[in-house]
């Protein structure tokens, strides 16, 4: 056929997926070493949490970004697998080593059945079910004190050692939520530009059309799920360990939900450099105007904080990735 | 010739209203077959019903000699169905080959030879010039080639268009007219809803006729539109003046 071009340019989309490319491998490279050889072990804290929200606002970013599942119950995973590793280790002994995977193997099951439960539902009214499915799991985990030591909460024997998964050294976390996000930032990349990776695309996108072109809409989000529910368990189980503390009111609050949802928001929906951006950014700035302005004037941070999220939001609609891959003209490969 | 897709007694209620009536009909392998009809004749019904988006509420379908009246529109694609959407249904984040890929899978396992075959697939159509353009930015008549471009790349043996000419320049329409002419000979029967009657007209080997969910008519262009129950479901009855 004849081909027509309009005057208008048009901006070309970059491909998608590819190699890790050397922009990557430096923000990881260099905000490795800078957090195991350059802070102190105060400020190690805050590198490991950026880490470990950067790792699962990845794994959020499956199920919210990929797929178009806008979870907010995803502190229900987080929960479970934190609470079943330790579980398993408080009354069984057995190590959180095998523990985290269990955490995973079981969010991942739970995952899939909110997925099957909740996913016919769209929009606004999927989020609301899941929002209400971690406040269900919350309620459970407060009231059945027996398995969670119920509001007094669950802790961790603080005996350092590589089979308890206990370290001394801020340094070890760091290098363990590292791996964690490095694991999950693997899985991620593998997703984009992949055939999968496309399924989840065209659901989030049209989920007629998905299936008109021969895409099982409800195989595909269940699976989402489960792989984004599974690597958030395992990040529970992984704050257990640093943490050495559980309670309801913290690990399942709807707080810790929305804040995935946020740091893959921000960072950039769908990308998978996105999120680590978003925790990489977001994290610091969280932590250190709360140490520093928490104390003096009380919700100043929280201002501050909520004021440049808004500017992020109402500026930056494709999170930092996005805005970063129309300052370099559409064509970096992020 | 043998029937690819055979129709029986199909009927589809909502609520008190019978969207189709009793229709049975039957499309033979290689066949260019018009379905016209006016507006909420059942068209779209129809081809909800044999894409499997919808449920029949009495009969049959029988594609390739197999029944598939209760398959899911995913599994109907996925043993050579096509169509395209009346309105169109672009994932709206994704490039526009990153749109024909997603039905290329359904040939083509590897996203480098899926995307070969998308790429292909749109320069048949006339969109080789915007291969890797934000689906977003396309006008409604390039939204409507790239609908045509999706059920191709997925090499279906039978495809349905659903008013595919709207939005285009009457040049567009001829050369898209030409195109879809040539579909049969390339092993693909299709059944081509459209309100632009000329091109059907020059094109289809044979109409159908739907009117108020029920088939009224069908045989070849020229003797279709000179059918009076043809004429009165389109203009209405000749009035007397008297």
């Amino acid at each position: 056929m004849r081909e027509s071009l309009s005057a208008r340019s048009f901006l070309v989309l970059p491909q998608r997926g590819g190699r890790v490319s050397i922009f990557e491998i430096a923000i990881f490279a260099g905000c490795f070493v800078f957090a195991t050889v350059g802070l102190s072990q105060n400020f190690q804290d805050i590198a490991v949490l950026s880490f470990l929200w950067a790792g699962l606002a990845l794994a959020w970013n499956i199920a919210g970004g990929f797929a178009g599942l806008i979870s907010f119950g995803h502190a229900a995973f987080f929960g479970i697998g934190a609470y079943t590793s330790t579980i398993l280790f408080l009354h069984f002994g057995l190590s959180p080593w095998v523990g985290i995977w269990c955490g995973g193997l079981l969010t991942a099951g739970f995952g899939a059945l909110l997925a099957i439960i909740c996913a016919r539902l769209r929009g606004p009214f999927f989020i609301l079910s899941t929002l209400a499915a971690a406040e269900v799991v919350r309620i459970a985990a407060l009231n059945w004190a027996s398995l969670t030591g119920g509001p007094e909460g669950l802790s961790i024997p603080p005996a350092a050692g590589m089979a308890n998964m206990v370290f001394m050294s801020k340094t070890a976390y760091v290098i363990m939520m590292s791996v964690f996000l490095v694991a999950v930032y693997a899985v991620t990349k593998s997703l984009e530009g992949s055939r999968y990776g496309y399924y989840l695309y065209s659901v989030r996108d049209d989920v007629d059309a998905a299936s008109a072109a021969g895409v099982n809409p409800s195989l595909v989000r269940t699976s989402a799920m489960a792989l984004s529910a599974g690597l958030t368990g395992i990040g529970g189980s992984l704050f257990a360990q640093y943490f050495l503390y559980l309670d309801p009111t913290f690990i399942i609050s709807p707080d810790l939900s929305f804040q995935f949802a946020l740091l893959a928001a921000v960072g950039g929906l769908g990308t998978a450099i996105g999120p680590v951006l978003g925790s990489f950014l977001i994290t610091p700035m969280s932590e250190l105007l709360r140490s520093y302005l928490g104390y003096q004037v009380a919700g100043l941070h929280l201002v501050i904080y909520s004021a440049l999220l808004i500017v992020v939001v109402l500026y930056f609609p494709g999170g930092i990735a996005g805005a970063l891959t129309r300052i370099a003209g559409g064509r970096a490969k992020l | 010739m043998t029937a690819i897709l055979r129709v029986d007694n199909l009927s589809r209620r909502f609520g008190s209203l019978w969207a189709l009536n009793d229709v049975s009909f039957s499309v033979e392998r290689g066949e260019l077959l018009g379905l016209i009809g006016p507006n909420g004749a059942g068209k779209s019904t129809l081809y909800n019903l044999i894409a499997g988006a919808l449920s029949p509420t009495g009969g049959e379908i029988v594609f390739d000699g197999r029944p598939v009246t209760h398959m899911k529109s995913y599994q109907i694609a996925r043993i050579g169905i096509a169509r395209t959407f009346q309105i169109p249904k672009p994932y709206k984040q994704l490039s526009v080959v990153e749109n024909v890929m997603l039905t290329a899978f359904q040939h083509e396992k590897s996203v480098r030879r899926a995307r070969a075959l998308a790429a292909e697939t749109l320069s048949d159509v006339g969109l080789s010039n915007y291969i890797d353009v934000p689906v977003a930015t396309l006008t409604v008549g390039l939204l409507k080639r790239l609908e045509v471009a999706r059920a191709l790349a997925m090499r279906p043996k039978l495809v349905l268009f659903d008013e595919i000419m709207a939005g285009l320049t009457p040049a567009e329409v001829g050369t898209m007219t030409g195109f879809v002419s040539s579909l049969p000979a390339r092993g693909i029967t299709v059944i081509w809803v459209e309100h632009v009657l000329y091109a059907i007209m020059k094109s289809a080997s044979r109409i159908m006729v739907l009117n108020r969910g029920e088939l009224i008519a069908s045989g070849a262009p020229a003797a279709v539109v000179r059918n009076p129950a043809v004429v009165k479901a389109y203009l209405g009855e000749e009035m007397s003046l008297a």
